[in-house]
């Protein structure tokens, strides 16, 4: 039964890991920019959700707040950080070392403004019901589970069928023909900066309301979401999903053989070890090595 | 106040040491590791117990740390010669994150969280260096002789064959480069000088715990050969002493509460790093329109 438990709530996390992760997934995808700073979006959102709910905000006012700050904090990073690299260098690594940076003061932000310590909202969601004899499942999962369906299937419909996602997957295949049509590369990079950020509200706010977040939860969900799109292949929305979902399993199943400590340590061994034997991941195409 | 000036000089020198080490795998070799902090933590760890155990000679404590990290360096190499670019710096995150686990789990070894305390004075061949003028003499002179090698070998074949490769892998494969040689030997030269700053750091300190030897260290590290400028000898003496400097000025600032000068300390490294990589990537040092 500890082991359906654990199973259970992998699943939880890893819904959340998923969404955020298919967020990074798809500005890579559309961009070719390897967004270090997703973790400062979700972070931001989260904080915020925060803040809100302790003004007196409503849930779904607090909510829409968290997705301000986050698609913000996006669009920001595009406008003000990535392209302005990519105008002289677009050297990756000077972009990973900027997306750092910001990370780095997002945190300490939070850290002046909030402490070190954990917050949450105190919240219903929590609260456990026994489905099966020593089973318990929270109202937190089957809203983790309703919030990453309907998103990933407004995210396939609106990639397969809209005009507009069709030109944001042909932005991924070829930028120079997407121009060559009269659609804007610039204004496409950006939608895909917006949507991306938006997908890790959820995690954000489920987050806040359920483990609490600290400072650190930046530095942890960009590292979350960069393993998850490795071990599922870099660029592939529905590797980075399956990516998200093993890392949240593995995270809670390795609790069952080892002590609580390890369980960050193993989606790493996971990655690393993807890294070194299959570095293109499940669902990867071949690799510019 | 000067015990106090000596400390700083002395952190200055170890720091400065790992900047140079860090700016062998990043400036010259284009292996961009953000986990140079483990390597570090290695030589401090191994430094550490046999200052406890054998000896606190400052010859055996340093070689003992830069042996440790260097063999272990393989570790950062393996991913080095599989990929590059992104997929590099995310693996060496990974293994950044795997190794803060082990050294606070590893209690035997490392002391966990607690940490080893106790080190004593160190000693050079006999004689005490208790005095903070003899260490500080040490730890300028580990450092000068460190630039000295990594200046040597950077001028000479092996230096340019590496940055070579740094611009053009398949061009350096071309003109008939051991690609794989020349990595594996660039992490281990920067690991091994970096499990030697290691080892000096376990004497300094007198104490060791996991909490020198994590992300934000790397990060600060980077920050400082980054800030400095990569790929030049100077740079990350510059950022070290940039870095290093800012806490101890914060400190004297009016209007900024003690428990905060972390906070903001962080926040303005973190900030520097940005706006320098927006305008002036070739960092303070570097070549202002550098080739790269």
């Amino acid at each position: 039964m500890l082991l359906a438990q654990l199973l259970i709530s992998g699943i939880q996390t890893g819904l959340l890991y998923a969404l955020t992760a298919a967020g990074f997934a798809l500005i890579f995808g559309a961009t070719r920019i390897f967004h270090f700073a997703h973790g400062a979006a979700y972070a931001l959102a989260g904080y915020g959700f925060v803040f809100a709910v302790r003004a007196g905000w409503s849930w779904p006012l607090a909510a829409l707040l968290a997705t301000v700050l986050a698609v913000g904090f996006g669009l920001f990073m595009d406008a003000f950080v990535y392209r302005p690299i990519q105008r002289h260098t677009g050297s990756f690594f000077t972009v990973f070392v900027a997306a750092f940076g910001v990370v780095i003061v997002v945190q300490s932000g939070i850290e002046i403004g909030f402490g070190r310590a954990f917050v949450a909202v105190t919240s219903p969601l929590t609260r456990a019901s026994a489905v099966l004899p020593g089973l318990y499942l929270a109202r937190a999962f089957w809203i983790a589970l309703a919030a990453a369906g309907v998103l990933f299937g407004a995210l396939g419909l609106f990639l397969a069928r809209t005009r507009t996602g069709i030109a944001l997957r042909a932005l991924a295949e070829n930028p120079d023909l997407l121009r060559a049509y009269g659609l804007s590369a610039r204004r496409l990079s950006a939608l895909a900066f917006a949507l991306g950020s938006a997908l890790a509200v959820p995690g954000a706010v489920l987050g806040a309301a359920t483990t609490g977040l600290s400072p650190s939860v930046a530095s942890h969900v960009m590292l979350v979401s960069l393993a998850a799109s490795v071990v599922g292949g870099i660029g592939s929305l529905r590797g980075a999903a399956a990516g998200g979902l093993v890392l949240g399993i593995a995270e809670n199943l390795v609790v069952s053989v080892l002590d609580t400590q390890w369980s960050e340590a193993a989606g790493f061994v996971v990655l690393f070890a993807f890294i070194l034997f299959r570095p293109r991941g499940i669902f990867g195409a071949a690799l510019a090595r | 106040m000067t015990a106090y000036l000596l400390n700083l000089a002395q952190l200055a020198a170890i720091f400065g040491l790992l900047a140079a080490s860090l700016n062998v795998l990043v400036g010259y070799g284009g292996i961009f590791s953000v986990a140079h902090a483990v390597f570090f933590g290695f030589g401090a760890y191994a430094g550490a117990q046999i200052a406890l155990n054998v000896t606190p000679d400052v010859l055996l404590v340093s070689a003992a740390g830069g042996l440790v990290a260097g063999v272990l360096s393989l570790a950062l190499a393996l991913p080095a010669l599989r990929v590059r670019g992104e997929y590099f710096v995310v693996a060496s995150l990974g293994l950044q994150m795997v190794a803060t686990t082990a050294f606070t789990e590893a209690e035997p070894v490392t002391g966990g969280l607690g940490g080893l305390v106790g080190i004593p004075p160190p000693q050079l061949l006999g004689f005490s260096l208790a005095s903070p003028w003899a260490f500080l003499a040490v730890c300028l002179a580990a450092l000068f002789g460190g630039l000295a090698v990594m200046r040597l070998l950077m001028r000479g074949s092996f230096g340019r064959s590496l940055m070579a490769l740094r611009d053009s892998e398949s061009a350096a494969e071309a003109f008939g480069k051991n690609v794989a040689l020349l990595k594996t030997l660039a992490v281990a030269l920067g690991c091994t000088i970096a499990g030697v700053a290691g080892g000096l750091f376990a004497l300094q300190m007198a104490f060791v715990n996991v909490e020198s030897f994590t992300l934000d260290q790397s990060v600060l590290v980077l920050a400082m050969v980054i800030v400095g400028g990569t790929g030049t000898l100077a740079g990350p003496l510059v950022g070290t002493l940039l870095l290093l400097l800012l806490p101890a000025a914060l400190s004297f600032l009016p209007g900024i509460p003690p428990t905060e000068i972390g906070a903001v300390q962080q926040a303005i490294y973190g900030l520097a790093m940005a706006l320098l990589m927006i305008f002036r990537p070739a960092g303070l040092a570097g070549r202002a329109q550098g080739k790269r």
